[in-house]
């Protein structure tokens, strides 16, 4: 899984650490995210998808 | 506010053991014990120190809390029958053998709290080629314990059992694993530092 959660971030000016407390997790996840080595929960990524203003097909691209 | 609570209960319970161990005159105990409850909960002290509020558990934290818990019972199962062991063999009743072997495993301890505490920051940060290499570090610190453990049971139960001198276990248990649990420790020490310094990309 690829995600493009780390150029949206910084797109918006943010900060792991700020992101985390958006969404309500550590920054270690988020941090997992970005690197596409967590499979988060559906409600996770719809979380960092709002907060990132995009959608969850936007950020995350699955190889088949 | 349930997190909260069992982090006050931790710290309750664990600064009445250290009274305890004081009074015991167990000084060293009481400092590990110290020093591993502020390591152990470090993050959490931090952050409501600066933010007087629990860093939050999320969804990873939750699934990885299942596995440190299984981990951390399989290590104090390892590390009480480890300590148990000169009374049970009667290895020899100098003090010298019990402070080895308490040394060795609280080195073994020392690679548990390593890897329980920064094995998830470390790992999104290092190469694949190197965390395949911290891995085999650990491994080798870990089985080197077990081999430890094995060996002087199965040395003493062979010599009791024979009444000859076995050499293989002995080997094993003097030169072999305190060797490998060098060099696990020392190869996992300074990957994890590597891992630390480096910067998030």
């Amino acid at each position: 899984m690829k995600t493009r959660i780390k150029e949206y971030r910084t797109r918006h000016n943010l900060t792991q650490e700020k992101l985390a407390d958006m969404v309500g997790v550590r920054r270690e996840t988020i941090i997992f995210l970005e690197q596409g080595k967590y499979n988060p929960s559906l409600r996770l990524a719809y979380n960092v998808a709002r907060a990132l203003h995009t959608t969850v097909e936007e950020l995350f691209i699955f190889d088949d | 506010m349930k997190t909260k609570r069992l982090l006050w209960l931790v710290l309750i319970v664990a600064l009445i053991i250290t009274i305890a161990l004081i009074a015991l005159e167990q000084y060293y105990v009481a400092v590990a014990l110290i020093i591993g409850t502020l390591i152990m909960r470090h993050r959490e002290i931090w952050s409501l120190i600066r933010t007087r509020k629990l860093p939050p558990v999320d969804e990873r934290v939750r699934e990885n809390t299942g596995k440190a818990i299984r981990n951390g019972f399989i290590y104090f199962a390892a590390a009480t029958a480890f300590l148990m062991l000169p009374f049970s063999v009667i290895l020899t009743a100098g003090p010298d053998t019990i402070h080895v072997l308490t040394g060795l495993f609280l080195s073994a301890g020392l690679v548990y709290l390593l890897s329980y505490l920064f094995y998830d920051r470390v790992e999104p940060k290092i190469a694949e080629r190197r965390l395949k290499v911290l891995k085999t570090f650990l491994l080798i610190a870990g089985i080197s314990v077990g081999a430890f453990i094995i060996s002087v049971f199965l040395h003493n139960a062979l010599s009791g059992l024979f009444g000859v001198e076995e050499p293989v276990f002995f080997c094993i248990a003097v030169f072999i694993a305190p060797l490998a649990l060098v060099v696990g420790l020392i190869g996992s020490l300074a990957l994890f530092i590597v891992g630390l310094a480096a910067k998030s990309s």
